[in-house]
């Protein structure tokens, strides 16, 4: 036991999930902090671009490496037709602003129940997975498949690319300050619609990618999208509001513990393991997501 | 004993001292004003005495018996209740709605029936809000929610009204109607008030004795013609 | 108009008691569906409608109530297991309730929601690790006698509903949705309140769930604590109307009659609409059926 929990195996597996599970946190803090937007279908946007990678391996034989890409790109789109279709609209009307605002989890929840139903309606809700890169390679007695060494390489690449863009260009410092003092932000000439805009379009396309990545080694069906919010949930109550940074570190600390934690118990406890988690931290921080600690 | 008695009281949020060793008593009768800059513990004290905040140290006394550390809806019941600076409207509800729940829940707690109905229309007529019963407490301007929160705090019963700011925001002819309400609720019904006011004619006007707070310090107390004559508060006040 | 909705109330249980008279099993299956979801959204608003904390996991409850009624219906009377899976969650909700109402607005909803799945997972745990995948139920009353009880918890759940609604508790309720702060003030006790309107919301779903699983004659944890139960009952509420005790009813009898039509051949298609529909109510009826319905009526009248 003690072996294997100390084998250089468990903790590449930690790594995989942990880079997965920052990358998908990512892109809900960026849509949260900008927004104000708890966004529960975020983890749909992962379903959606794991179907994009399948359809597109398995149809056109285009790799997922291609896939990402594209996916990107569908689910910018979304975020965009969100934006426009919602966002602008309640700019405009401050009651159906307030309602969306007293609604919003039960209404994305809506949003959520209809992704996932037409996708079971479409592909029907039968798990699908394809093969692709996945010799196994060893290295320092690890062994490790191409596609999940891929995954961990492209997830934290994103996630570092994503931080150093708001540490360094301008436009990322524009974004931070959206997060931090919104009305401050405007005073200074951040233009927010045009920050709130590219952010909600990069936050989808981070998830979509995700999605991607996920569908590379585990089974796409129509419902994997919700664990997915869930643990993007954990990951930000536990880093903090627009805390991009400290985000991903706790998505990395979370891919340890739930990897470590059914090490130690069986894989029917994963998912007790992370709703566990969740309302634990819930009820340690009953104020959720509105808590200070505004750094990246 | 006194009827509020405030021991030592000191407040600090993380680094921060918003309240050191404040004492004070206020008997039973009298309108208790407070004064002080933005920032100078004012709403803070207030707090403190209705449950909303724990004191760092020192304790509360009404009537004699400990209150430190009750949550709010207890202090209520033992006869204190207090109004919002920032007026805190239960905007859904009819006017009538808002003041009945103060009257089932306060300190009379009462049951619902002819009792209550009569206590609330009492309630909203001490404060000039009879003819909006059924208005939506959110639809009312600001001089009216102010008003509500007054006609609640009456039904709940309190002995010890603490007023946060009512004044603040009302135009010269509301603010002279509301200083008639206010001597006219303590002359009918010997109320007993403390009141922090940034309107400070008002404040002089109807207090009987003033504390100033200045850091979160006590820096002068007395009558009006007292702090009005103070060389200190006029340096804080005036420069 | 005010007039005919407790007489329609009374029409309405004495059809559904009635539906056996026609010696259709459909339509007393179809009596029992609607008689179900009536219970469910009533007793769901009890804590919701009243307190604006919206549960998004209400099938947690049911889920327990039919859990404990199927390990004790072969040990014990009927109305005893029923009356024991109406406890059990009750007593479930008043041990986590004071934590779990201390979050608020969408945290709770999420909460809510977290904690009914948390509770799905470990009872697939506890009933895997018993070697048991699904239990058979052979001593289930008949499906007449099944209905009667699941009118009389509807119609419990109704008359619950409109009492907490015109009571002390339900004055302090409704303090608590509009300004938790201000109703503290007034002297209303909030986490004692929230805590009861939790536990009295829990009471009948758990029955209700006892008698599900009586009627399918069969128990699996992913099953029996299904989200999708939870998500029909906020939807059902929200669209038939959370300001008065018929709207839940118009809401359930809606979606009852609309799933008969579906389910069995596209749930995925009631699916979408049950989002649709609340989507498109939240943003743009608020008020829902029954205020529509109102509505309606006043401009005729």
């Amino acid at each position: 036991m003690v072996d294997t929990l100390l084998s250089g195996q468990l903790l590449f597996a930690a790594l995989v999930s942990g880079s997965l599970y920052a990358l998908v946190a990512l892109g809900l803090n960026l849509v949260y902090g900008t927004l104000r937007l708890l966004n529960i279908a975020h983890g749909d946007l992962v379903m959606i671009g794991a179907y994009v990678a399948f359809w597109l391996f398995t149809l056109l034989a285009v790799p997922p490496v291609v896939a990402l890409v594209v996916a990107a790109v569908l689910c910018a789109v979304l975020g965009w037709a969100v934006y426009a279709g919602l966002f602008r609209r309640m700019l405009a009307k401050p009651a159906l602003a307030r309602r969306v605002e007293a609604n919003s989890l039960i209404l994305f929840y809506g949003i959520s129940v209809i992704l996932q139903n037409s996708a079971a309606l479409a592909f029907t809700a039968s798990p699908r997975a394809y093969r692709w890169l996945d010799t196994v390679i060893t290295w320092g007695g690890v062994s490790m498949t191409l596609n999940r060494l891929l995954t961990l390489g492209v997830a934290a690449g994103l996630c570092l690319g994503v931080l150093a863009f708001l540490r360094f260009h301008l436009f990322g410092w524009g974004l931070r300050a959206v997060i931090q003092r919104r009305e401050a932000a405007q005073v200074v000439g951040v233009n927010i619609e045009r920050v709130q805009l590219a952010t909600i379009c990069a936050g989808f396309a981070v998830a979509g990618m995700a999605g991607v990545l996920v569908s590379m080694t585990e089974q796409i069906t129509p419902f994997m999208g919700f664990p997915f919010t869930i643990v993007a949930f954990v990951v930000i109550i536990v880093g903090g509001l627009g805390n991009i940074g400290a985000g991903v570190l706790a998505g990395f600390a979370l891919g340890l513990v739930e990897t470590y934690g059914i090490a130690l118990t069986s894989a029917g406890y994963r998912s007790i393991l992370i709703y566990g988690i969740f309302v634990a931290v819930l009820m340690v921080r009953p104020e959720g997501l509105f808590t200070r600690a505004v750094r990246t | 004993m006194s009827f509020l008695e405030v021991r030592g009281v000191s407040k600090r949020f993380g680094g921060i001292t918003a309240l050191n060793d404040v004492s004070l008593t206020v008997e039973k009768g009298e309108i208790f004003g407070l004064m002080g800059a933005n920032g100078a513990g004012k709403t803070t004290l207030f707090s403190v005495i209705a449950g909303h905040a724990a004191p760092s140290s020192g304790e509360v006394l009404f009537k004699g018996r400990r209150i430190t550390g009750l949550p709010p809806a207890r202090i209520c019941r033992q006869g204190i209740c207090r109004t919002f600076q920032i007026v805190r409207p239960m905007a859904g509800l009819s006017v009538a709605e808002n003041v009945r729940v103060a009257a089932l829940y306060g300190s009379h707690g009462l049951r619902p029936g002819p009792q209550t109905d009569a206590k609330v229309a009492e309630a909203l007529a001490a404060v000039g809000l009879d003819d909006q019963l059924e208005t939506l407490a959110g639809a009312l301007t600001l001089s009216g929610q102010k008003r509500l929160e007054i006609a609640r705090a009456l039904a709940t019963g309190a002995e010890l009204v603490m007023l946060d700011e009512v004044m603040a925001g009302l135009n010269p002819t509301e603010i002279a109607h509301m200083l008639d309400t206010l001597s006219a609720l303590r002359r009918e019904r010997g109320l007993t008030f403390v009141i922090v006011e940034h309107v400070i004619g008002a404040l002089m006007t109807l207090s009987d004795r003033i504390l100033v707070l200045h850091h979160g310090e006590r820096i002068a107390f007395g009558t009006p013609e007292d702090i009005g004559r103070n060389d200190q508060v006029a340096e804080v006040y005036f420069g | 108009m005010k007039g005919i909705w407790p007489t329609a109330g009374v029409v309405l249980a004495g059809l559904a008691l009635a539906a056996p008279l026609s010696g259709n099993a459909y339509l007393t299956g179809v009596a029992f569906q609607i008689a179900m979801w009536i219970a469910l959204a009533q007793s769901w608003s009890m804590l919701s409608a009243t307190t604006g904390y919206v549960s998004l996991g209400h099938a947690v409850f049911y889920g327990i109530g039919g859990y404990v009624a199927v390990l004790l219906v072969d040990a014990a009377p009927f109305p005893l297991v029923l009356l024991v899976a109406a406890l059990a969650p009750a007593v479930f909700a008043a041990v986590i309730g004071l934590p779990v109402l201390r979050v608020r607005g969408p945290y709770f909803v999420i909460l809510t929601y977290g904690l009914s799945e948390l509770v799905r997972h470990g009872v697939m745990r506890i009933e895997s690790a018993l070697g048991s995948f699904g239990r058979m139920i052979f001593s289930a009353p008949s499906p007449e006698a099944l209905l009667w009880w699941m009118v009389a918890l509807a119609v419990a759940a109704t008359l619950g509903a409109w009492a907490v609604r015109h009571s002390r508790f339900g004055a302090g309720l409704a303090a608590i949705r509009e300004d938790e702060v201000a109703a503290e003030t007034l002297g209303v006790p909030t986490a004692r309140l929230k805590l009861l309107a939790l536990i009295a919301s829990a009471i009948i779903p758990g029955a209700v769930g006892g008698l599900a699983m009586m009627r399918t004659g069969y128990f699996e944890p992913g099953q029996a604590f299904d989200p999708v139960v939870s998500f029909t009952i906020v939807t059902m509420a929200l669209v038939g109307g959370t300001d008065s005790v018929r709207g839940p009813v118009m809401g359930a009898i809606g979606f009852a009659l609309l799933s008969e039509l579906l389910w069995s051949s596209f749930p995925q298609l009631y699916m979408i609409v049950l989002g649709a529909a609340l989507i498109g109510f939240v943003l743009f009826v608020p008020q829902g059926l029954s205020g529509l319905v109102d509505r309606i009526a006043g401009r005729r009248a």
